[in-house]
């Protein structure tokens, strides 16, 4: 193993969050003290936290408090090297599934001369740098800052190692579920056939949905802490599962149990070890594997005017739309902006079943339908909106270099977004008619809301997305300025606040809500239409600031 | 309006600079309607950035472009429906097959149903693309995306061509089907300005080489005036353009690399 290869690959990969950064310097120097200014504010955040535990500790008169922080700790560091696999298996993975859609340019040189192992270990590790790696930091300066206190040194170096391995084995699965996805899918393309681009599609969602799901399950409110009493409860049980061993070490190493400490020690470095090598050979046997063509048609070409075009598009405006349709059904990094509103529905439909715990009472179901109907739409329009021109990519040079206007552009990138939004809209809609049974005054009046959600924010978001559009694909589609997406973001959720507000009182009024000052009573429909009329201001105010900003777009065209 | 007679493209005192780096500098051009120009030049000579311009793909800071008898940036929407542009590594739609792709070009420049569809047929057929038009891009060789570039410039008949590379990983057969595909279209009144590395294919197809250096326009001509510039009679091509971009020192380069 040449360990100068690994470090240098390392780098690479660190170089490319430049990219992320949309650094477009053409002398590039990068500043150390921003680079390490993550790390260093973790591991002072860290020793601040550890502080303020151990002067806790040791100002605490009452020796029962004193006792139960001390053992609450201990159980604390106990549980640290499962949640830290967890979280970093979490949060490579969610780096992985962003990644697949990365160019292979960064992609190390597999023509120079570099082993796999080196290549493996380099992976392994630059997918801990960034966030994993700062709150490996964080967490480790803050155990060894309190241990100092409670007088717990050696079980706090321990622990650190076992945070430091717990890190490595999750990075290293991560690395074997991203060659073993690519072989798999591969595999699936071949046996699908035509239908592959659709297997694709579905596989993904379902992927992403159950991953979210899950995630945001743990971490809401008491799901996190649901997850600590389950990871500290359940380990022993689980003793056998390689991936809890880490924690066996420091629980025999606590009871002072050295053989059972030096067996689980000895038992995690080979499980490492074994994993590791999994990976490289996996790595070795499937790295350069390229995917299989996918064919999606071998139909005899015929093209027909289609719906489009009968609806009142032009072939330009109908081939756009056609295009982006099949872009937000075949790209990956595209498919998030269904996974959001599928969530949505999912997260409240779980609660509703009682999947989460105790069931949602029949008051706050309708509560819910509101949320489902309202939310998933409106957000897929904002989301929509902001990267639908920066998805072109480096593609973009069709817009530029053929006579598309800016009134067609905005035309038909605005009717994409309000069909799939709508489509979004209408199916939690029925879903939550199903759960919810709202009466039909409300249904449809939440209905037109949402509608109308759709239309103002869709506006707003793509003239946003025109002017803050980022059309980097290296080393991943950025697709908007985060901090154009920022500012409309908020933006958007005050205009929807404002074209939801004549409903206020009419919600208040039905849900029993006690609040200080007196508002009105006003009819449900009364409510609708000056919403309507809030909304289409809004729509209309924004769409002209869209094919403005479009204009602009296609003047300034530099590629 | 586009004018029938007069140049196909005028470009006057044209100039582009990014930050420190003159691209293009005071360019004047003309190439009459039905000729076949070729751009020459070393790496960041400007080439390039000069098919841009005339695109409108890159804004000069200075200068006119008159194509085809439009002043490029009073009707932009007028000069790109008359022009076809193969870039020089074309991103293309990768999610999208062959078909869909070019399916979708047909329809932005407005190709009746009927035609787009027998000219798609034609031109897969003449670059051998057929059997493979229903897979996604993604999956295509270079060459293949190459020739996908070329066809979607040519299918909505364009009276200007601006090809950069248009040869680059094409094989032989292709390669000869484009030239000579070219040729015709000369004949038919297009005019063809492309930019090429390969010396050979410039001096056998075009009718007048514009050689750039350092965003200059060096020396414009067919290959006589062009020998006459650089002062070596029956000399080709290759000789004439590294006298006249000063990288004929070529011997010592070498030999200074081999020590």
């Amino acid at each position: 193993m040449n360990w100068k290869n690994v470090l240098l690959l390392i780098s690479v990969d660190i170089k490319a969050g430049r990219l992320i950064r949309g650094q477009r310097l053409r002398r590039y120097r990068e500043s150390r003290v921003f680079q390490y200014l993550l790390y260093g504010g973790a591991c002072l955040l860290g020793v601040l936290i550890g502080l303020a535990a151990g002067l806790f500790y040791s100002g605490v008169p009452d020796p029962n408090v004193k006792t139960l922080f001390y053992e609450g700790c201990r159980y604390l560091f106990l549980s640290f090297p499962t949640l830290i696999l967890i979280f970093n298996l979490v949060f490579t993975m969610m780096s992985q599934i962003q990644r697949m859609g990365v160019k292979s340019s960064i992609q190390p040189p597999y023509w120079l001369p570099i082993t796999w192992e080196e290549h493996t270990l380099a992976s392994t590790l630059a997918n801990l740098i960034g966030i994993p790696l700062a709150f490996l930091i964080l967490s480790s300066s803050a155990i060894a800052i309190v241990s100092i206190y409670l007088e717990q040194v050696p079980l706090a170096a321990l622990t650190v190692f076992a945070l430091l391995a717990s890190a490595f084995l999750a990075s290293t699965t991560t690395e074997i579920f991203r060659v073993l996805q690519v072989r798999l899918v591969g595999a699936v393309y071949k046996s699908t056939g035509k239908a592959a681009v659709w297997v694709r599609f579905l596989g993904t969602m379902l992927f992403l949905v159950v991953f979210y799901v899950v995630w945001f399950a743990f971490t809401s409110g008491t799901g996190s802490i649901a997850l600590i009493e389950a990871v500290a409860g359940a380990q022993q049980v689980v003793w056998f599962v390689p991936y809890v061993w880490l924690r066996m070490v420091l629980a025999a190493f606590v009871s002072g149990l050295p053989a059972q400490t030096v067996i689980f020690s000895l038992a995690s470095l080979l499980f490492i070890l074994i994993l590791f090598y999994v990976a490289v050979r996996l790595n070795a046997r499937f790295g350069l594997y390229e995917l299989p063509a996918i064919t999606v048609s071998r139909r005899v070409y015929a093209p027909k005017i289609g719906f489009l075009g009968r609806l009142g598009f032009s072939s330009l405006e109908a081939a756009v739309i056609r295009k982006d349709l099949k872009a937000f059904t075949r790209r990956r990094e595209l498919m998030y902006v269904f996974v959001m509103p599928l969530v949505f529905i999912l997260m409240p439909l779980m609660q509703y079943l009682g999947i989460y715990g105790r069931p949602v009472p029949l008051e706050d179901s309708r509560f819910l339908f509101a949320l489902m109907l309202l939310i998933p739409g409106a957000m897929m329009a904002v989301m929509m909106g902001l990267m639908i021109i920066g998805e072109e990519g480096e593609s973009v040079w069709h817009f530029f270099s053929s006579p598309v206007t800016a009134r067609s552009l905005v035309k038909c990138k605005y009717a994409l977004i309000i069909i799939f939004s709508c489509v979004a809209t209408l199916i939690c809609g029925v879903i939550g008619i199903l759960i919810a049974r709202p009466s039909l005054d409300i249904a449809v009046a939440l209905f037109i809301e949402s509608v109308l959600l759709i239309f103002a924010l869709g506006a707003v978001s793509l003239g946003a997305g025109i002017t803050g559009a980022d059309f980097t694909e290296i080393p991943r589609p950025k697709m908007v300025r985060p901090l154009t997406a920022f500012v409309y973001m908020l933006l958007c959720l005050v205009l929807a606040l404002a074209i939801l507000s004549p409903l206020v009182p009419y919600a208040i009024t039905m849900m029993n809500l006690s609040v200080l000052v007196s508002l009105p009573r006003i009819d449900l429909y009364v409510a609708v239409s000056i919403s309507v009329v809030i909304a289409l201001v809004i729509t209309f105010v924004f769409y002209k600031i869209a094919l403005k900003n479009a204009e602009e777009f296609l003047m300034k065209a530099e590629i | 309006m586009i004018s029938s007679n007069g140049s196909a493209l005028k470009l006057r005192g044209v100039s582009k600079r990014y930050e420190d780096i003159v691209a293009v500098d005071n360019i004047d051009l003309n190439v009459e309607h039905g000729e076949i120009l070729g751009l020459l030049g070393p790496n960041g000579s400007g080439k390039t950035t000069t098919l841009k311009i005339v695109l409108g793909l890159v804004k000069p800071d200075s200068g006119s472009v008159n194509v085809l008898g439009i002043e490029a940036t009073n009707d932009p929407i007028a000069v790109k429906k008359q022009v076809g542009y193969v870039p020089e590594s074309p991103r293309l739609y990768e999610f999208l097959t062959g078909l869909e792709y070019l399916d979708f070009i047909g329809d932005i420049y407005g190709v009746a149903l009927s035609e787009k569809q027998t000219r798609i047929k034609e031109y897969l057929e003449a670059l051998e693309l057929e059997g493979r038009e229903g897979d996604m891009i993604s999956s295509y060789s270079e060459g293949m995306k190459q020739k996908i570039a070329l066809i979607s410039a040519f299918l909505h008949k364009p009276k200007l061509l601006l090809l950069d590379e248009p040869l680059s990983g094409l094989d032989p057969r292709s390669a000869r089907i484009v030239k000579d595909l070219l040729q015709k279209l000369t004949s038919q009144g297009v005019t063809t300005i492309m930019s090429t590395h390969i010396l050979e294919i410039a001096q056998a197809m075009c009718d007048r080489i514009a050689i750039m250096y350092e965003g200059r326009l060096l020396a414009l001509g067919n290959m006589e005036e062009l020998r006459q510039k650089a002062r070596l009679p029956g000399s080709d091509l290759e000789d004439i353009f590294l006298k006249l971009t000063g990288t004929d020192d070529i011997r010592e380069v070498v030999e200074a690399l081999l020590k």
